[in-house]
């Protein structure tokens, strides 16, 4: 959002307390899903349902990501071949029918494939899968390059970056926000925005608001390099599985597996990296070779935890905190993949711009009272 | 889905010095206890045997540390202790019912050991320095060609040339002489010792005049032969086609600065790289336990307390991961940690600490003096490489692209952010051979401490481990 907002001439400053890079930003998956995750359809129709309310982010997302290297001036290995979501039982497949359904009727352009029609475009899928939902958009990019690219292209445009500075409180007076920094320094700010994932709610309170913002943290996994060998994001639709191989060879796996978060007097500890969870490392692995079966002569390099953000009701949170004065929101969801699009809409509603895309179903307004302060 | 999981009192992690002296303790005090070591045969690096097949001398190493035969010798006889041997410790986990779980993977099939206490002695490796010319076959580290002599009595080539600092490199070439090597150059990069500096370590004569007796034989067998033993003289690079034939050294200053105009070259197919050694912390980091900075100690040591303890609390620690010492001072923390976890879960044990205490006690001078005498200066080493040089040799990421990002990228400070965008460190030997060059540059370029800059976080697998592994078990 720096980026956007430097683009369009407004006086930006980044705070980050540790390293750009350092957390859920270079630790998730790098996926661009724009189907419904495994996440939004494994409890139901009705949940389903609620989650493509988020869709029309999807669609934008999309054409986000297509021209965001152009856009940076900077490779930030984006590659849309397109992404499975594989079933491998009956029941999932009619699960499947009637996602793609609702994804269609959203305006996403999915296929349901049969297993023959599946392994002809992906022969390295095992012979279990009996069929797939394909998204000809989905893809990949590299999380570890994108928000330094974004970083410098930001600075290029003038915006201050400071890492390393954490936000010690926030305090409005007198029509502005005044920001005390761990360093015993301060500033001054019309306009606060909160883009700080899993620590979104602990920043929040420090301005007096409530957000029902939970950290979840999650697993994943990476094999050695090898010989390209599968070109398409790989989702399941009755597991939890994300498995695609980056451009330097890796095959990253993933999908939700949970970690363990550490507490210090019943708070959670988000300064402490998650912990691994043996039974997540096994049932990740095993849902992965039982999909792409060539994996069993691959050996595992490392393995990371890191901790998102995710909204009460799973869908975004972007928008201006009511009853506020000038504090703004986006966390929550698939937020590496509606990454550019949180920030550009945020960035546009911030400068008074006309709206390109309706963000009012995510406003933060919609937990009521909750957000009081 | 589940793996197979096995109970013990305490897991000790390495069969060297320190973890042999701890099981075998452990066991004889009635403990239920697993050794798990990657080698085929309980020893370590110190006393790595040949093949029992091989019609071979005893271990020359048996001559500097004496207490190692029996050691070797109980070990074998020990049928109470499980031996995992050929065997690699991944990870370290923190069951909610309490003790510690780690992860060993034999072959293609993973296990969990469930334990009361576990005792991590992983040893130590060489440090690996990176000059231009480096990574051409040919370039080894001192550890490395004394572990092909010692287990196949390997020359890994004809005419070698010494470049380091650490007393090994003088071990080496003494074995290298015995084996019909030839030596072009021993090239230490510290100052020839001033008498007044020699005077100084006298503390760490007593107990040690054997070992001080070897190194005398080791200089008069060198001088009998002509090798040429040079101090303040650093490698500087490599040349060669399909590996190594030409090999350049410089004069140093007392800082390992190089003095212009002083190169000079020899023609060798060897060179033996022994600078100093690196702690193998990558265990201990991973299952949570804190560290420190420890240059002069093999970088990042873990912490512990006088019983051997972690600052986690079934955690323990001996030998070289809680800093570089040698192997008597690993006997003497592996005799004391066993002890203490005896202790811990026999209250009524009536082994007493003191005697181990004191053995320690008179351990430690000469270790620190050893310690103080050879420190590897690790900025300097840094220097050497230029900005072709590969830093990273698994991503084959150069120093030219570490030094070029971080003048791009004034945000970043930390050596996991350079890892994260460089790929230095994310390749199968997970950063052991880079991290302290990397720390370095990042110090250089930020002019902020070393230790300021960060450890690459351990992650379990700690070393890469077969997929199937891991998903090839039976399901619930």
């Amino acid at each position: 959002m720096t980026y956007y907002l430097a683009k369009a001439g407004a006086t930006v400053r980044l705070v980050e307390r540790a390293q750009l890079n350092s957390a859920a930003s270079s630790q998730n998956a790098g996926s661009l899903h724009f189907q419904l995750e495994y996440r939004m359809i494994e409890n139901g129709s009705e949940a389903a349902r609620k989650a493509a309310e988020a869709m029309p982010l999807h669609l934008d997302a999309q054409n986000a990501w297509a021209g965001l290297e152009k856009e940076l001036g900077m490779p930030v290995g984006v590659s849309q071949h397109g992404g499975f979501m594989v079933a491998e039982t009956p029941q999932q497949i009619e699960t499947l029918k009637q996602k793609v359904m609702l994804e269609r009727a959203s305006g996403l352009d999915v296929e349901l494939l049969d297993g023959a029609q599946v392994r002809s475009r992906a022969p390295y899928l095992s012979e279990q899968i009996l069929g797939a939902a394909f998204c000809a958009t989905e893809g990949k990019a590299d999380p570890r390059s994108c928000v330094l690219a974004y970083a410098a292209a930001a600075a290029r445009l003038g915006a201050r970056i400071n890492s390393g500075l954490g936000v010690s409180t926030l305090n409005y007076e007198h029509g502005v926000w005044r920001v005390h920094f761990s360093d015993g320094s301060e500033c001054m700010a019309r306009t606060l925005a909160i883009t700080a994932g899993a620590w979104s709610g602990r920043i929040a309170a420090m301005a007096g608001v409530s957000l029902p913002v939970s950290p979840v943290a999650l697993t994943m996994t990476t094999t050695v390099r090898t010989s390209p060998m599968i070109s398409h994001l790989i989702q399941h639709a009755g597991r939890r599985l994300s498995l695609k191989q980056t451009g330097d060879g890796n095959i990253l796996i993933g999908g939700g597996w949970p970690a363990r978060l550490h507490h210090v007097n019943g708070v959670i500890d988000l300064d402490r990296r998650p912990e691994l969870l043996i039974s997540s490392l096994t049932g990740n692995m095993s849902a992965a070779l039982a999909v792409v079966p060539a994996l069993k002569k691959l050996s595992i390099l490392r393995v990371w935890t890191g901790t998102t953000a995710l909204v009460a009701d799973q869908l975004p949170l972007l928008g201006e905190v009511p009853k506020s004065h000038g504090l703004y929101i986006a966390t929550g969801g698939s937020a590496f993949t509606l990454g550019p699009t949180y920030a550009r809409l945020l960035a546009e509603r911030i400068l008074g711009r006309p709206a390109t895309l309706d963000i009012t179903p995510f406003d933060p307004r919609r937990f009521g009272s909750l957000t009081l302060a | 889905m589940k793996l197979e999981t096995l109970n013990y009192d305490l897991v000790v992690v390495g069969a060297g010095p320190a973890g042999l002296t701890a099981a075998l303790l452990a066991s004889d005090a009635g403990l239920h206890v697993a050794v798990i070591d990657e080698q085929a045969a309980p020893g370590g690096q110190i006393f790595r045997q040949p093949p029992s097949t091989f019609n071979a001398p005893p271990s020359s190493a048996f001559a500097s540390y004496p207490f190692g035969q029996k050691l070797l010798a109980q070990a074998r006889n020990n049928i109470r202790i499980k031996w995992y041997f050929s065997t690699c410790a991944w990870g370290v986990f923190h069951p909610e019912k309490g003790g510690v779980q780690l992860a060993i993977v034999e072959g293609e099939h993973s296990h969990l050991l469930d334990c009361s206490k576990l005792l991590i002695a992983t040893g130590a490796y060489d440090l690996p320095v990176a000059f231009p010319g480096w990574t051409l076959p040919g370039v080894m580290t001192a550890g490395g060609i004394q572990t092909l002599l010692k287990s196949q009595f390997l020359c890994s080539a004809q005419r070698y040339v010494l470049a380091g600092s650490h007393p090994l490199l003088l071990l080496l070439a003494g074995q290298l002489v015995d084996a019909g090597a030839q030596i072009e150059e021993v090239a230490i990069a510290r100052p020839r010792p001033k008498v007044c500096e020699l005077l100084a370590g006298w503390r760490a004569l007593p107990g040690h005049w054997r070992m001080f007796g070897q190194l005398a034989g080791i200089l008069f067998k060198l001088w009998r032969k002509g090798v040429p033993l040079r101090f303040s003289t650093i490698v500087t690079r490599v040349q060669g086609k399909e590996g190594v034939e030409r090999v350049t050294l410089s004069n140093v200053d007392t800082n390992w600065d190089i003095l212009p105009g002083t190169e000079r070259h020899h023609l060798a197919d060897g060179l033996a790289i022994g600078y100093g050694l690196l702690a193998s912390t990558e265990l201990a980091r991973q299952a949570g336990c804190s560290v420190n900075w420890n240059p002069e100690r093999g970088g990042w040591v873990v912490d512990h307390d006088d019983t051997m303890r972690t600052s986690l609390e079934h955690i323990y620690v001996a030998g070289e991961p809680c800093g570089v010492a040698g192997a008597e001072m690993a006997h003497c923390q592996g005799r004391l940690a066993g002890i203490s976890i005896v202790a811990a879960l026999r209250p009524d044990s009536t082994l007493s600490a003191i005697s181990a205490r004191r053995a320690l006690g008179r351990a430690k001078p000469f270790a620190d003096t050893v310690a103080t005498f050879f420190a590897p200066r690790l900025d300097a080493l840094t220097k050497l490489a230029d900005s072709e040089t590969l830093i990273c040799r698994c991503e084959d990421v150069t120093a030219g692209q570490v030094c070029d990002f971080l003048k791009k990228h004034p945000h970043v400070s930390s050596v996991n952010s350079v890892k994260l965008a460089c790929r230095s460190g994310m390749g199968p030997c997970q950063g052991r051979y880079c991290q302290h060059t990397v720390a370095h540059l990042v110090s250089a370029e930020r002019n902020i401490a070393v230790n300021q800059t960060g450890a690459y976080t351990a992650q379990a697998p700690v070393k890469p481990i077969p997929l199937a592994s891991l998903a090839l078990v039976q399901q619930d």
